[in-house]
């Protein structure tokens, strides 16, 4: 069975390395898992801010602002409004986005655990449309826990060139205690092929009050990238 | 002549039906692989109730190394949710409802849970041995 393991992992990772691409702006993003809880709400702010890429602004920042709610225990729908800055321009709404993640099976079932994405969004002053769809999957080995999700991206619209653009981002996490959660993660796509050490945890107060935080610093690994991307992300869940 | 390109073409799609016969069982191999994988064999199930905000039984000894199945039957008409950060576990189950949990395989110890919405009461352990 391990042996089964092995190769179906080494399938998969080899499928993934060799299809993955690109995607503009800034790849480097939040890792999602494949989980949802039912009568889950959350708000959520994310932040990620870049530095010294070749032909992009300094000082290059993403934030996004998100209400999110299960539908049921299985699907998870979260509307988001997208704003980005950098050392030219200020900041600026640019676009409204819908995402929706769906749970296929359960914690610890199978030898894997397994959830897909879905999103589309619209830029707000000009005519661009994106609509995104993924694979997320999440393996438990003792304390550490194993994430990547694959999302492959089609844009259009007058203001942009079509094209399919993918990303691969991939997250290990130790599970040290529930306020502390030390990791690495690691980014591939357009122009961007990055690595660097994140933190995470979770503080609760109250019935069913918990806010669960990220960050991170995010290092190049090859000329394209940018030099250094930090981000943050706090989520409030009740 | 005919008979040697037939036996050509013969071989040819045998030949692609072969690969294709190939891709599609290398195909079912992967998704049995990612879908069922270790979970061959049915896990052991252990049955829970969710009484006035407790857990019935609140404590209960597993086998070590053994994935096991929890089935959780929340009787109250309001949602409990049964967490436990040693287990790496989290599920809300809405009242009236029951809800399937996946545990192990586990080293021997002592594994608490909770209710988070009545952490006060809802308490409990898994001992492994």
């Amino acid at each position: 069975m391990r042996h089964q393991i092995s190769i179906i992992s080494a399938l998969l990772a080899g499928f993934l390395l060799s299809t993955v691409t690109a995607a503009d702006g800034i790849v480097i993003d939040k890792v999602y898992h494949p989980y949802v809880q039912a009568t889950e709400q959350e708000l959520e702010f994310r932040a990620v801010i870049q530095d010294s890429q070749k032909y992009f602004p300094d000082d290059n920042q993403l934030y996004r602002f998100a209400y999110g709610r299960s539908l049921n225990d299985r699907w998870f729908a979260e509307i988001y409004l997208t704003g980005d800055r950098n050392e030219n321009v200020g900041f600026d709404l640019r676009a409204v986005e819908l995402e929706m993640k769906w749970q296929l099976t359960e914690q610890g079932e199978y030898w894997a655990d397994w959830g897909m994405l879905f999103e589309v969004s619209k830029t707000i002053d000009e005519n661009i449309y994106e609509v995104a769809g993924g694979v997320i999957v999440e393996k438990e080995l003792g304390n550490w826990s194993h994430t990547a999700n694959f999302i492959v991206e089609q844009e259009w619209g007058t203001d942009i060139i079509d094209e399919i653009e993918s990303a691969l981002n991939v997250q290990s996490r130790y599970r040290y205690n529930t306020f502390f959660e030390p990791g690495i993660e690691f980014f591939k796509g357009q122009d961007t092929f990055a690595i660097g050490p994140v933190i995470m945890g979770d503080l609760r107060w109250g019935m069913r009050q918990k806010l669960h935080w990220e960050t991170g610093a995010i290092f190049a690994l090859d000329e394209k990238s940018p030099d250094l991307t930090l981000k943050v992300l706090f989520e409030y869940e009740f | 002549m005919k008979a040697a390109e037939n036996q050509k073409i013969t071989k040819r799609s045998l030949c692609s039906v072969s690969v294709a016969a190939g891709k599609v069982a290398a195909i079912t191999l992967i998704a049995n692989g990612l879908l069922v994988g270790a979970a061959v064999a049915a896990p052991p199930v252990i049955e829970l109730e969710i009484r006035d905000h407790l857990f019935y039984p609140a404590e209960f000894t597993v086998p070590a190394d053994t994935k096991i199945k929890l089935l959780i039957h929340n009787m109250d008409p309001t949602p409990e949710e049964f967490e436990s950060y040693e287990l790496n576990r989290e599920k809300v189950i809405p009242g009236n409802r029951r809800a399937v949990i996946f545990i192990g395989p586990l080293k021997p110890g002592t594994y608490p849970f909770f209710g988070e919405f009545y952490p006060k009461t809802a308490q409990g352990k898994i001992l492994v041995q």
